[in-house]
């Protein structure tokens, strides 16, 4: 497996608290690497790393040669066009429609013709399954609907490497599988690392190649969807048992458990 | 990126090398305008020398193909190596451009 990202002994605090304590492994090239972990692990934080947005007290990250955690911010910007990111809640500029959004990118990165843009944009769209909403705004969208558009967003610039935090964060389980489909159509259809925070379960089984695990700021396990199932270390085994507990509850199972029946 | 334009045979065969990228692509977009701005009748783009081309590239000669058909046009790419080729069906444009193997198969038709 070529590798896309080497993260060397990563450490980084808030403040003086530590919440990434010296963090290692590696993202393999063109597959798709889900950073699994419960709420406060520390997997926002470290995408915002790897992304360039946060620097780390000490460690290397490693991508296309240089070590990002200490780039300048003109080497840097090279490696930013080659990166999309989809942000906790989509984050689309509600005064502009999906159309602008997604040229925003090409606006400030390129000096394409308008007329090159709208084509692109219609292409981008039609990949997140949006052909025809170039002119709603994201106040008219659904949940889902704004995450496509934020991913057609991300992919503005054809980038090598596509983020994603907590995809499917606040969408139903149905418009949450939905998302996970368009993220395994993507991967196939190009040759982009993709790399994906996220806490269900059911998600990484769907999507990952690879599995990095965060517990309280320490990567756990890093390795393969078979090698995590089969793994018998202790952290692990606790959250994916917690995990697929949950979820065999139908809300009317649910209801039975706390209405004590 | 490098374009050259050479006349093979009283035929227009645009020959870009290199990258077709989001920062090479508006040369090559007024390199073809151009030339369809005067109307003519067929143009061949020999890609043999094209390393990759990315969503502006196509989104180029998406542009182009539309400007010739109203008038009757033909826009003809030729010598496609493989993984430029996958990247046209990943578009699901494979079979919108008029595609061929080398020049005399593509005058030829
Ligand atoms: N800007 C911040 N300032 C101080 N502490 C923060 C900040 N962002 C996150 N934290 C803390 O760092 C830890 C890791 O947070 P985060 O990376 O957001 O976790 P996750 O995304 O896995 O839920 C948590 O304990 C959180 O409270
Ligand atoms: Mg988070």
């Amino acid at each position: 497996m070529e590798t896309a990202i080497e993260i060397k002994n990563l450490v980084t605090h808030y403040g003086d608290v530590k919440v990434l304590k010296d963090v290692s492994f590696s993202i393999p090239k063109g597959k798709t690497t889900v950073i699994l972990g419960g709420s406060g692990s520390g997997k926002s934080t470290l995408l915002k790393h790897l992304i360039g947005l946060l620097k780390p007290t000490t460690g290397q990250i490693l991508m296309n040669g240089g070590d990002i955690a200490v780039m300048n911010e003109q080497e840097f910007n090279e490696v930013r066009k080659r990166i999309g990111v989809l942000f906790q809640g989509a984050a689309l500029l509600n005064s502009l429609t999906v159309a602008d959004n997604v040229a925003l990118p090409m606006r400030e990165h390129t000096q394409l013709e308008e007329s090159t843009m709208q084509v692109m944009i219609r292409m981008k769209l039609d990949l997140v399954g949006l052909s025809g909403f170039e002119n709603y705004y994201p106040s008219q969208l659904s949940g889902g609907m704004k995450k496509r558009a934020g991913i057609a967003r991300a992919m503005a610039l054809d980038p090598a490497f596509l983020f994603f935090d907590e995809p499917s964060a606040g969408l139903d389980p149905i418009t949450a599988a939905g998302l996970d489909e368009l993220i395994l159509k993507l991967r196939q259809a190009f040759k982009m690392t993709f790399i994906v925070v996220t806490h269900e379960m059911p998600s990484v089984f769907k999507i990952a190649d690879y599995v990095v695990m965060l517990d309280r700021g320490d990567a756990v396990f890093a390795g393969t969807l078979d090698e995590l199932r089969a793994s018998d270390n202790e952290r692990i085994r606790m959250f994916l048992e917690r995990r697929s507990e949950k979820e065999v509850y139908s809300p009317e199972d649910y209801f039975r458990i706390i209405a004590g029946d | 990126m490098k374009i050259d334009i050479v006349d093979y045979k009283g035929h227009l065969i645009i020959t870009p090398s290199g990258d077709i990228d989001m920062y090479s692509s508006p040369e090559l977009r007024s390199e073809l305008m151009r030339l369809i701005t005067k109307k003519t009748k067929a143009l061949y783009v020999d890609f043999r020398n094209v390393s990759y081309i990315d969503s502006s590239g196509i989104a180029t000669f998406v542009e182009g193909l539309k400007k010739m058909k109203l008038y009757g046009g033909r826009l003809k790419l030729i010598g496609l190596p493989e993984g430029i080729m996958e990247i046209f069906r990943f578009s699901k444009l494979d079979n919108i451009f008029e595609i061929y193997g080398n020049i005399d198969d593509a005058v030829g038709s």
